[in-house]
């Protein structure tokens, strides 16, 4: 958490936020049938569906404007002004490239790019390798230096994955080679594994480092997926290349 | 006789599930799970249950319980190794722990402290048990009573309190987040006319958004980017002794104990207030209370005590409200409400209709927790710790995996984690400005409740809102609600002082007055 003066700053812009969230709740419920009828139903105002909405969205609108009023009084308005001058200086974009900042938008491609693009289209094992590889090596070698260079590897390759969906290339090649995307996740696992480890083959401590977060980044969805898929019966998100091959092994009629 | 009958049943609810193998298998495992949680600092018990939720899906009810209700066991005591050992709290909950543990660390008492810490939590976890056995067919044959109206003042108090009292900052922030989970609440069709709300047309948002994966995204996600973006990194652990559980000190503290036990049972039964409050009040109670409180900071261990026994004390006092008004007493009692929707169990004044022996056997779970926290913590206490070296940075991508995994598995559904994740995101910004997340996700689950009791007391009164003054239950709860927002402003305060003053000058200037009749008469 921030400290008092900053947040108080801050509560400016989150209750103005908030404010706007308020109403544009108010808004979509006034939208909602008050008095007409409804799936047969005769509405009256005490039953409708935008009761409760009307109500948390007033609310929140008034507790945002409390929360801006109880900022304002505290920084003032020569306060307010330091703080616009300063989201108009250079500094922002300093901050906005300070290694805390770095490692934030770091875990945030590293998310979005395992929910939104990786889970729904490649086979779970594959994604999670690539993801927990890239996830734990940005992070376990505690160097802002590497953590960029890591990122930035991760991010060409994340790139690369949202193209290959984007122009629908698994399907085009379906007949010639199938689980096209899991390949090319493995790939890019073996591709992120190679750079890393060039990155790093000099010093000895982040040698060691590497191996265990490779042996983490195997071990962990391959110890905590078959439990899921195979004693809980749980079907993995996007069951492909690496679950088929499990399969064959769990089903193998020996 | 009726309550021999009670104890008679109880027992034999402890019985049956001691002898089943599987279920002291899943009893040890799940304390001694909940225990590692809650020594890493940066993992809590709250998130041990929301991953634990997602193993449990396929187990039977009453299996399942005993795998959540353990792990929240373990969990609330583990806080307490890496109070000890590094001077870090494990938990929120075990902050108070380490003002006096690891003072007594470094004096060479680790294995003292955390002796103590183990009798004291399974004493404390014993005790709470004992209420909610005792009285939860109280508050339930009260419920019976309550109508929509009440209902929804008990929702809308819930959140209120606890806005008021988990926000890091300005209160205001802990109510606007109870109101953004109230709005979350919202999404989907409505329940009386299956009106679609802010659905947006998602067909997957038509049932609202599942309580689970807001969960685990509100719990997991800002914890994850918390501990990795500010390089937390854990301390020199402190050497680990001889643990011995510290009997004598026990008995010689009895009432301090008690009192420790029942506020935490206290806070624990208050909508939405974490085992952290329970912890901070027992220890300032036993600190104000003491001989030498100047001793309070430098080791002492009637301060580990206090803490340790109020913070598993508020297991069970949370249970209270959670079993018999449907309302969780705190985070991980939310996230064990969610468990139980998904395995049809709907906690409420209803539930010993429903379920006859269902709180029978949630006691006869804390009691075993209880048992089995004990036996761990004395026994593998000193494997455990080793937990303790493990680098943050690899363990909380796993975490995140798993949060990832869990959210999906409950449901089978991939829109949960497209909800999960936002959530996360969102609720991070939230806890870096200091707007607490508990009212939020207490909004979450009780939205439904507040909002279907509101329009259905409504029809009942056809629009009016008089019922809410003549129904004595509802007038009070109404007045409570009333206090607690008003007190919380400055003019409310500034009056309050000035009619006290006034009321003083008065017996002031009376007694004054009487002073000089007296003296004047012969």
């Amino acid at each position: 958490m921030m400290d008092k003066d900053k947040l108080r700053k801050a509560d400016i812009f989150s209750g103005s936020l908030i404010v706007l969230f308020g109403i544009w709740v108010v808004s979509q419920a006034l939208k909602m049938p008050m008095k007409g009828s409804w799936g047969g139903v005769q509405n009256v105002w005490f039953v409708s569906p935008a009761l409760f909405p009307l109500f948390v969205g007033a609310m929140i609108t008034l507790l945002g404007a409390l929360l801006m009023r109880t900022a304002l009084k505290a920084v003032g308005l020569a306060g307010l002004r330091q703080v616009l001058q300063w989201m108009a200086s250079r500094e922002l974009l300093q901050y906005l490239q300070t290694p805390a900042i770095l490692r934030f938008y770091a875990m945030l491609v590293l998310f979005f790019s395992y929910v939104f693009l990786a889970i729904p289209r490649v086979d779970f094992f594959a994604c999670s390798l690539l993801f927990l590889m890239a996830f734990i090596s940005m992070f376990y070698f505690d160097d802002d230096v590497l953590l960029k260079k890591l990122f930035f590897c991760y991010l060409a390759l994340a790139a690369g994955l949202l193209l290959f969906f984007v122009f629908k290339l698994p399907q085009a090649l379906e007949g010639t080679l199938p689980y096209a995307g899991d390949w090319l996740t493995l790939i890019c696992a073996g591709v992120y594994s190679l750079y890393t480890w060039r990155t790093v083959r000099g010093t000895p401590r982040l040698r060691k480092k590497y191996r265990l977060s490779l042996i983490l980044a195997v071990a962990a969805p391959f110890s905590i997926g078959p439990v899921f898929k195979y004693f809980l019966l749980v079907p993995m998100p996007t069951e492909g290349l690496v679950v088929a091959v499990m399969d064959a092994i769990w089903y193998w009629d020996f | 006789m009726m309550i021999f009958d009670r104890i008679g049943d109880f027992f034999g609810i402890v019985v049956s599930i001691a002898a089943d193998p599987i279920n002291l298998a899943i009893l040890f495992g799940s304390v001694l799970l909940g225990i590692m949680f809650g020594a890493m600092p940066g993992l809590t018990s709250t998130l041990g249950v929301a991953l634990l939720t997602a193993l449990t899906y396929g187990m039977d009810t009453s299996l399942a319980m005993v795998c959540l209700l353990a792990i929240y066991v373990g969990g609330t005591y583990g806080g307490s190794y890496a109070s000890i050992l590094i001077n870090i709290p494990g938990t929120a909950a075990a902050a108070a722990t380490a003002l006096d543990g690891y003072p007594l660390a470094c004096k060479g008492e680790g294995g003292r402290a955390i002796g103590l810490t183990t009798t004291s939590s399974a004493i404390g976890t014993s005790i709470s048990m004992l209420f909610v056995v005792s009285i939860s067919p109280i508050i339930s044959h009260f419920a019976l009573q309550f109508t929509s109206f009440e209902f929804f003042l008990l929702a809308f108090f819930g959140i209120l309190i606890s806005g008021t009292l988990t926000s890091p900052d300005l209160v205001i922030k802990g109510w606007i987040a109870g109101f953004l989970g109230l709005f979350l609440a919202c999404v989907g069709r409505d329940l009386l006319q299956f009106y679609p709300r802010f659905t947006f047309g998602y067909a997957e948002l038509d049932s609202g958004v599942e309580v689970v994966p807001v969960l685990i995204g509100a719990f997991g996600i800002p914890q994850i980017i918390q501990v990795l973006k500010d390089r937390f990194a854990i301390g020199e652990t402190q050497k680990l002794q001889r643990i011995i559980p510290e009997i004598g000190m026990v008995i010689r503290n009895i009432p301090a104990i008690v009192r420790s036990a029942l506020i935490g049972v206290g806070i624990g039964a208050v909508p939405g207030i974490g085992e952290d409050i329970a912890g901070w009040v027992s220890y300032g109670t036993a600190k104000n209370t003491s001989k030498n409180p100047d001793n309070f900071g430098k080791g002492e261990l009637k301060g580990v005590l206090a803490s340790e026994t109020a913070n598993n004390a508020c297991v069970g006092g949370a249970m209270i409200p959670l079993l018999n008004l449907g309302i969780p007493g705190s985070p991980p009692a939310a996230m064990l409400l969610g468990a139980l929707m998904l395995h049809g169990v709907q906690p409420g004044p209803m539930i010993t209709f429903e379920h006859p022996t269902f709180i029978m056997e949630v006691a006869a779970i804390l009691l075993l927790a209880s048992m089995a926290m004990f036996v761990a913590g004395m026994l593998l206490a000193k494997q455990v710790v080793k937990v303790l070296r493990i680098p943050t940075q690899i363990f909380m991508p796993i975490i995140g995996m798993l949060c990832i995994i869990g959210s999906y598995s409950l449901g089978l559904n991939i829109f949960n984690l497209y909800l999960m994740l936002p959530v996360g995101i969102i609720c991070y910004f939230l806890t870096s400005m200091g707007y607490p997340i508990a009212p939020l996700v207490i909004g979450v689950i009780l939205g439904p409740m507040a909002d279907e009791n509101l329009r259905r007391a409504l029809m009942v009164s056809q629009g009016s809102f008089l019922p809410i003054f003549q129904r004595p239950v509802s007038l009070i709860l109404f007045l409570i609600i009333v206090w607690t927002v008003v007190s919380q402003f400055d003019w409310f305060r500034n009056a309050k002082r000035a009619a006290l003053q006034k009321i003083l000058n008065r017996k002031d200037s009376c007694e004054a007055a009487l002073d000089e009749n007296e003296s004047e008469t012969p």
